[in-house]
């Protein structure tokens, strides 16, 4: 059994069909490439014969999925019977730095968590607050807000079997400044962190120290490259930075970018890491290209080192 | 009849379906390269979708939302420039849809999210100087019935409701000079006969916005349907489907996309069997003269479908003349 289970976050937006029962028809209708891409049944086979045992599912996909599969225990059948488990959903925690919202952020959370075991899932990945243009800097008391209802949500999710892993943003209203001071006011027997390798590169953390700071505390990771690590104050706090008007690219595959991947390994190893690590592909143009690539360097560069 | 004459929905840019290169159409320079082709097809108007999930998640490079304009251009008057610039010099109309409101058992929220961003919908089409909101009457009806079990096509209760959204709405639009058209479509939680009375009941600002591919999917005669209704039709969407019927898929939960036979429900206009010609005539015949958009609504090629509207309008002027 390896130390390292690998999934997919899903960024395929809406699927349309649960299988294509006339693909061959499809195909001819346009004799394009839709027909590859428009049915979960072949979407969960490309993963699972890439090695991507688990998938990651996201808030803004339940409106399509739920009325496609009927229920989030059917999708979790359908997925199983592929050979790919339900690892998690992702969560934004929004307005969690207001008090006054304090109620209905924590309600959200906790209907996420209750969503996230009806998949069957065991991971929330969290966005502690909303977009640092807005609502940044924050003030101390709203920090510890955050901090406060994190916990909260945390503690709820470890009595469902859930953990609750922040996952910051570079664009995150927690950001550079009170990332760590963040960290250190959640419980860490409620709270754990799933490491956006890339978003908190570009956030201008040393991904290397961070890791080796708080192994104790990764619940997870997100995986992906980047080019542009350690942006200055006016990228990150611009407005909606994450999508380019240029077309710009935040986010690579692995090895397209500057990040140590195999350094990182080397620290995992270190810290003896066990559990899911999921790739992510957002950005990219091909997902299926991206994850055969991403594959290949997991197999070529990082599983000598550990897996 | 010159291409003058027509609009071109950016509908048919896919936004929320699967397919390879899809992210690119989150970016503002996507859009503004596109008005351009759109000119050079030869087209100067454009239909806008008004889809409040642009506004929401940092995806603002979408054209979709006041949000989006004012957060890319300041404001929708250099909007609008950029538009003229490029060589688009109308906004036809602005459409909205209240699918993404069902998502859970309240009806309530349903309702009380559709008439919130309804009148978003509305002002954002005044801003843009369009004259009319073209609008789904309802979600699509598998959609509700998956969260609302007990609800059946043409419920009296949900009709109520949705008129007093209708007349909700209208009184917002007036206060513009909006007009409101709705448009019959094969997947509705209200019939189509039920909503041409409906229509003859509300506000004079309240009209019909036809789609002819949503008409023969109805197993409706365009035709004749524009005939027996042109008094009540503001706007026309041409839109082109090679199916005539959709009665084992228009009560799903995803009635774009048939699951017992997958299909390309929506054609390219000119691809499809909708008699797009003779719609043409009788509106001509009818004395229309309200706007024409040529929706190309889940096509697999956005460039080869303008392509197609202008040999479709090509086509037109030819026959025209007589050649």
């Amino acid at each position: 059994m390896p130390n390292i289970r690998y999934a997919y976050m899903n960024h395929w937006k809406n699927i349309p069909y649960q299988k294509i029962p006339n693909f061959r028809d499809f195909y001819y209708q346009d004799k394009s490439n839709t027909a590859y891409y428009s049915d979960w049944d072949n979407l969960l086979k490309y993963q699972k014969a890439l090695g991507f045992d688990g998938i990651e599912v996201a808030p803004w996909d339940l409106a399509d999925i739920i009325p496609l599969f009927g229920s989030a225990d059917a999708f979790r059948q359908f997925a199983a019977e592929r050979g790919v488990e339900i690892t998690g959903m992702f969560h934004g925690a929004h307005a969690s730095h207001d008090k006054s919202k304090f109620e209905e952020v924590v309600k959200a959370g906790k209907d996420a968590v209750d969503t996230i075991v009806g998949f069957g899932g065991t991971q929330m990945n969290t966005c502690p607050t909303d977009n640092y243009c807005g609502i940044g800097p924050l003030s101390r008391e709203e920090v510890a807000q955050c901090a406060h209802v994190m916990n909260e949500i945390g503690r709820y999710a470890t009595d469902h079997g859930v953990k609750l892993g922040l996952h910051n943003e570079f664009f995150c209203g927690i950001n550079l400044a009170e990332h760590r001071e963040f960290i250190e006011l959640t419980d860490p027997r409620f709270v754990h962190y799933c490491i956006d390798t890339a978003q908190i590169a570009i956030m201008g953390e040393d991904l290397l120290d961070f890791y080796d700071t708080y192994a104790e505390r990764i619940s997870g990771f997100h995986l992906k490259d980047t080019a542009d690590p350690q942006q200055p104050d006016n990228v990150r706090f611009s407005r909606d930075p994450e999508i380019q008007d240029d077309g710009k690219r935040w986010f690579w595959e692995l090895g397209k970018g500057v990040l140590d991947f195999p350094a990182l390994y080397e620290l995992l190893k270190k810290h003896q890491y066990k559990g899911w690590i999921t790739l992510e592909t957002d950005g990219s143009p091909d997902y299926l290209a991206s994850m055969a690539m991403c594959r290949y360097y997991i197999n070529d560069k990082l599983n000598p080192i550990y897996r | 009849m010159s291409t003058q004459h027509f609009a071109i929905s950016l509908d048919m840019i896919n936004r929320h379906y699967s397919e390879p290169n899809r992210n690119r159409y989150e970016s503002k320079y996507y859009w503004e390269e596109l008005y351009t082709l759109i000119a050079a097809a030869g087209f100067d108007s454009i239909e806008i979708p008004f889809e409040p999930v642009w506004q929401f998640g940092g995806r603002s490079g979408v054209p979709m939302t006041q949000y989006s304009l004012n957060t890319k251009y300041g404001n929708t008057e250099q909007y609008r420039k950029l538009l003229a610039d490029s060589g688009i010099n109308r906004v036809s109309a602005v459409s909205f849809n209240a699918n993404l409101f069902v998502r859970n058992d309240q009806l309530g929220f349903y309702f009380g999210a559709s008439g919130h961003f309804g009148s978003q919908a509305i002002a954002f089409a005044s801003e843009l100087g369009a004259d009319t909101l073209v609008l789904s009457p309802t979600a699509y009806a598998g959609r509700l019935r998956h969260y609302h079990p007990h609800l059946q096509v043409d419920d009296k209760q949900f009709i109520e409701q949705t008129k007093a959204l209708i007349e909700q709405l209208s009184e917002t639009a007036a206060k513009t000079g909006i007009t409101l058209a709705l448009r019959p479509e094969y997947w509705s939680m209200i019939s189509i006969p039920v909503l041409l009375e409906l229509v003859h009941q509300c506000p004079a600002n309240v009209k019909l916005a036809v789609n002819t591919a949503h008409l023969q999917l109805a197993e409706l005669d365009s035709v004749a349907f524009i005939q027996a209704n042109a008094k009540a039709i503001s706007y026309v969407q041409l839109a082109d489907t090679p199916l005539t019927t959709s009665q084992s898929f228009s009560q799903s939960a995803s009635p774009e996309f048939p699951s017992q036979q997958a299909t390309q429900v929506f054609a390219d206009v000119g691809t499809g069997s909708v008699p797009l010609t003779d719609v043409i005539k009788t509106l001509t015949d009818q004395d229309y003269s309200g706007d024409i958009c040529l929706c190309n609504h889940q096509t697999r090629d956005p460039m080869r479908a303008l392509l197609r509207d202008k040999r479709f309008v090509n086509q037109l002027v030819s026959q025209a003349k007589g050649v």
